[in-house]
């Protein structure tokens, strides 16, 4: 496109420069929101699958077979040492722990709940997934004798019991007696995994062998790897070196997660159309005005010599500039919005009742993906190409002497 | 003189064809101009002046008949084509000046001559002698809206002008100028007529302008009712 049409496009775009400004705003306005709430909610649902991953599934968990269709003593996996040297031959796995899990009853003076009796190595699972970053209440500790439990809060809650308080644990061991095992409360872990919150109480796993007359073996093994995106990868590996375990991934043990996660992207896409929707809707407005009150002067530029290509050229530049224009100020001030949230958090503790219930933190932080941008990107380019493409068929079908007389 | 430089034949123009109201603003046009004339189309208001001086430049598009300029069949041009044709080979005077608002006299004045992709060198040292020859010289960097409309007007022939073209279609360029205006731009068109070797058609009904032409063309109800030559 020639220079001197270029410089009527931008020309045109400063004569109307409040309309211009308000589509920009308008637009910038729109995207700001669009950044804003794709990575909050992309940041709430990866941090609910984070929970789950960190303290309870790995993000592949390795189990004796058949032992998830039913779960007992009688299916452990009886060489957790060997598979553990596979595992750390691995250089993508980071780290793995092993636990033994009894179903079982808590019990207090007052009151008896059904709950998942799980032995754990505490320092082995503070390498692994971090568990006490979850610690609510208490200390992170069996204490000497290792007779300390951690209870799940949710468990907490409803047996009304709270750190120094006793419970006793029952469960049937391994030669199918009940055994039972007195220990005091050291701590209260809130994991926002409600599977865990509701239900477990952790006990130390030598303990826990030793209630459960459990010598060797353990119910699973949780891995995490350095890179999450390789988890099928490693999975199908780990499956065919050990044939007769089951190894199964997080999406498989956590398929609803799996389905939060894309029905979020498909949220996503939806909130993006919706900007493309406002964008394209603002520019149209703008354009469709601008080249309606030019069209004398469009009829003019035909005359002398302009081709009606160079004239949609020159519109399409000055629509293009409002979008893009738009599109760097929304981008940002969403990215600087993220920014900030990803570092500090959106602390959402108004509502940690609700959020609680669905397994969410009260802090949420956001998540900053190139993508969001190159969505962004490509909405705001449709709606500037688009909302050219209707204006200037008004100019296309009319002769330029008829554009000429429009006025 | 080049006999077929510009010539129409039997060339129509009927408005909204299809409906009652039709209107015949042209009938069976016949004329011959001849390369470097400087050429009136007279006749009072709704006589077909500019509706013939629109379809000559293809701005408009004939009922029947043909226009052909230097050999071009203009009549049966396509849109593109006839963008080419108006670049690169007519240029247009209006009655209302119609500069582009947002560019300056210069930049108005050289419109033409860059969309033919001339460099910015040529653009510039032509674009200041025909400003020169129009009187604008000190007027270039002023936007239209800063300029009388004389003024305007003369900017307007120097973009019509600067882009070489063989022939220049002007409608009604002084109807909008007092008198002194006036005769001073029909003098400047003269000029640049005897200068520049260009075609220039013009219509107008004022007495005083069409005195200035050399070849008098008189339209009455759409038909040509005189034509001739004047010494």
């Amino acid at each position: 496109m020639s220079r001197v049409l270029l410089r009527i496009a931008l020309a045109s775009l400063g004569r109307r420069r409040s309309r211009s400004l308000l589509v920009v705003i308008m637009i910038v306005m729109s995207l700001w929101g669009l950044l804003a709430m794709e990575g909050l909610y992309d940041g709430m649902t990866e941090q609910v699958i984070d929970n789950a991953i960190r303290s309870d599934s790995g993000d592949i968990s390795i189990f004796a077979d058949g032992y998830r269709s039913d779960p007992g003593l009688h299916r452990l996996i009886a060489n957790p040492a060997e598979i553990a040297a596979v595992l750390d031959a691995d250089r993508r796995i980071k780290s793995h722990v092993q636990r033994l899990r009894q179903d079982g009853l808590i019990a207090t003076a007052h009151y008896a709940r059904n709950g998942a009796i799980l032995g754990v190595d505490l320092a082995a699972e503070e390498r692994h997934g971090q568990l006490a970053a979850y610690l609510h209440k208490g200390v992170y500790d069996f204490g000497e004798k290792r007779r300390g439990a951690l209870v799940g809060s949710r468990l907490a809650a409803k047996m009304k019991v709270k750190v120094g308080d006793k419970i006793v644990l029952s469960a049937q061991n391994r030669d199918n007696e009940v055994t039972a095992l007195a220990l005091r409360i050291t701590g209260i872990l809130k994991t926002n995994n409600m599977a865990l919150d509701d239900s477990a109480v952790f006990i130390d796993l030598a303990k826990a062998r030793e209630m459960l007359m459990v010598a060797e073996g353990v119910s699973r093994i949780s891995i995490l790897l350095h890179d999450r995106r390789q988890v099928d990868a490693v999975r199908q590996v780990l499956q065919a070196e050990l044939p007769e375990r089951e190894v199964r991934g997080w999406d498989q043990l956590y398929p609803a997660l799996m389905q939060g996660r894309e029905m979020m992207a498909v949220f996503n896409l939806i909130t993006s159309l919706l900007v493309f929707c406002v964008a394209a809707l603002g520019i149209f407005g703008v354009v469709l005005v601008s080249v309606l009150e030019r069209l004398r002067e469009f009829g003019i530029m035909l005359a002398i010599g302009t081709t009606f290509a160079e004239i949609r050229a020159m519109v399409f530049v000055e629509s293009f500039v409002l979008g893009l224009s738009g599109y760097l100020g929304g981008a940002l001030l969403g990215g600087l919005t993220l920014l900030y949230f990803s570092r500090y958090g959106l602390d959402l503790s108004m509502f940690s009742a609700g959020l609680d219930a669905f397994g969410m933190d009260a802090v949420t932080y956001a998540l900053i993906r190139p993508g969001y941008f190159l969505t962004a990107l490509a909405a705001v380019s449709g709606a500037t190409l688009i909302s050219v493409l209707l204006p200037l068929r008004v100019l296309r079908k009319a002769r330029p002497i008829e554009a000429i007389n429009r006025i | 003189m080049d006999s077929s430089f510009l010539e129409t034949r039997q060339l129509c123009k009927i408005f909204a064809p299809h409906q009652a109201a039709a209107v015949q603003a042209l009938a069976d046009i016949d004329l011959a101009i001849h390369r470097g004339e400087f050429a009136v189309l007279s006749g009072p208001s709704g006589s077909g002046k500019t509706t013939l001086l629109n379809i000559i430049g293809g701005l408009d598009g004939a009922s029947s008949g043909t226009v052909i300029l230097d050999g071009i069949t203009v009549t049966e041009l396509a849109e593109k084509e006839l963008s080419r044709l108006r670049r690169d080979h007519i240029g247009f005077v209006f009655q209302a000046y119609n500069l582009i608002p947002v560019l300056t006299a210069r930049e108005n004045i050289e419109y033409v001559m860059r969309l033919q992709g001339r460099s910015h060198e040529e653009c510039r040292r032509r674009g200041e002698e025909v400003a020169a020859k129009l009187d604008i010289g000190a007027l270039l960097d002023k936007l239209p809206n800063q300029l009388s409309g004389g003024q305007q007007q003369r900017v307007a022939v120097a973009r019509a002008v600067a882009g070489k073209p063989k022939l220049i279609l002007a409608d009604e360029p002084t109807a909008n100028l007092d008198s002194k205006s006036a005769a001073n731009l029909m003098d400047m068109m003269q000029q640049l007529n005897e200068d520049e070797g260009i075609t220039i058609v013009f219509s107008s009904h004022d007495p005083q302008v069409i005195s200035k032409a050399k070849h008098s063309i008189v339209l009455r109800d759409g038909k040509v009712a005189a034509n001739e030559h004047l010494a």
